[in-house]
């Protein structure tokens, strides 16, 4: 178990490494949401996957989705990538993930390489963890409101950026 | 230095040297931001699963709203910085150039 959270450990830092090279805004998006998933899973193998699940839904499935969408207002015509071992890499790849999943779901007999997850017997068996976020409700009732104000405050900040027509903050005319 | 705490505080290093040394779109300065946040949020988690302290599962949760509050703020700059100049390349960005 400790190389699989290991090994995520690496494809995160890789997928970031990805972001962080500046490449054509595509593949920058591309590395972030490989990064975000790898992330994601390495929450899962430590054992609290109600975090790694508000991660998903918010971060992937929130913000991600925006920049996504704006990335579109960012088209290059020729956009440069990372390379072009497209056939082999591809081919590579995918049998690297169809071997990781069959040594983590024990799927072939030969192949056991000891990965369990934290506190329980395979990777089939996911600990719950709501509790402290949970304390959200009771204990840090003031963050939530705060947090909530804060979000309907930035509604607000982002429709005065981009109103056009001189009251704007950056448009000029 | 264990692996898992070199992987995320290389994460955040490297995205901190993306939003640095930044070339020509605003919007990959962005999202180095975004992937600083990411790179923060892991070690948030794992602090509350090594110090086996559950309460504190609350503070990524709330970074996690932050940051939300921080990616669209940082949305609405580029499209009217697109809407401005035809374009989000940072050198338009220039008006305090001497």
């Amino acid at each position: 178990m400790t190389y699989f959270v290991i090994f995520l450990g690496i494809c995160f830092m890789l997928g970031v490494l990805a972001v962080a090279s500046n490449p054509s805004p595509y593949y920058g998006v591309v590395g972030l949401v490989v990064a975000s998933v790898v992330g994601c899973g390495w929450l899962v193998n430590l054992g609290v996957s109600f975090i790694s699940l508000a991660l998903f839904m918010v971060y992937l499935g929130g913000m991600l989705v925006v920049f996504v969408y704006s990335v579109s207002l960012a088209a290059d015509p020729y956009p440069e990538a990372w390379g072009d071992w497209r056939v082999v890499g591809y081919g590579l790849g995918f049998i690297f993930v169809i071997y990781v999943g069959v040594v983590l779901g024990e799927l072939v007999e030969y192949w056991k390489v000891g990965v369990l997850t934290v506190d329980s017997a395979g990777v089939f068996f996911v600990r719950l963890d709501f509790s402290g976020v949970a304390m959200f409700y009771s204990c840090g009732v003031g963050l939530l409101l705060v947090a909530g104000w804060g979000l309907l405050l930035v509604l607000f900040v982002v429709l005065e950026l981009v109103r056009g027509l001189s009251r704007g903050a950056i448009r000029a005319v | 230095m264990s692996p898992l705490h070199f992987s995320f505080y290389s994460a955040f290093t490297f995205s901190s040297l993306g939003l640095a040394f930044h070339r020509t779109h605003l919007i990959s300065a962005l999202l180095c931001l975004e992937s600083m946040m990411l790179s923060m949020f892991i070690p948030l988690s794992m602090w509350s699963i090594e110090n086996q302290t559950p309460s504190f599962t609350l503070v990524p949760i709330l970074m996690l709203a932050f940051s939300a509050c921080e990616a669209a703020t940082g949305l609405a700059m580029l499209v009217a910085s697109t809407r401005t100049y035809g374009s989000d390349h940072l050198h338009n960005l220039n008006l305090l150039q001497c």
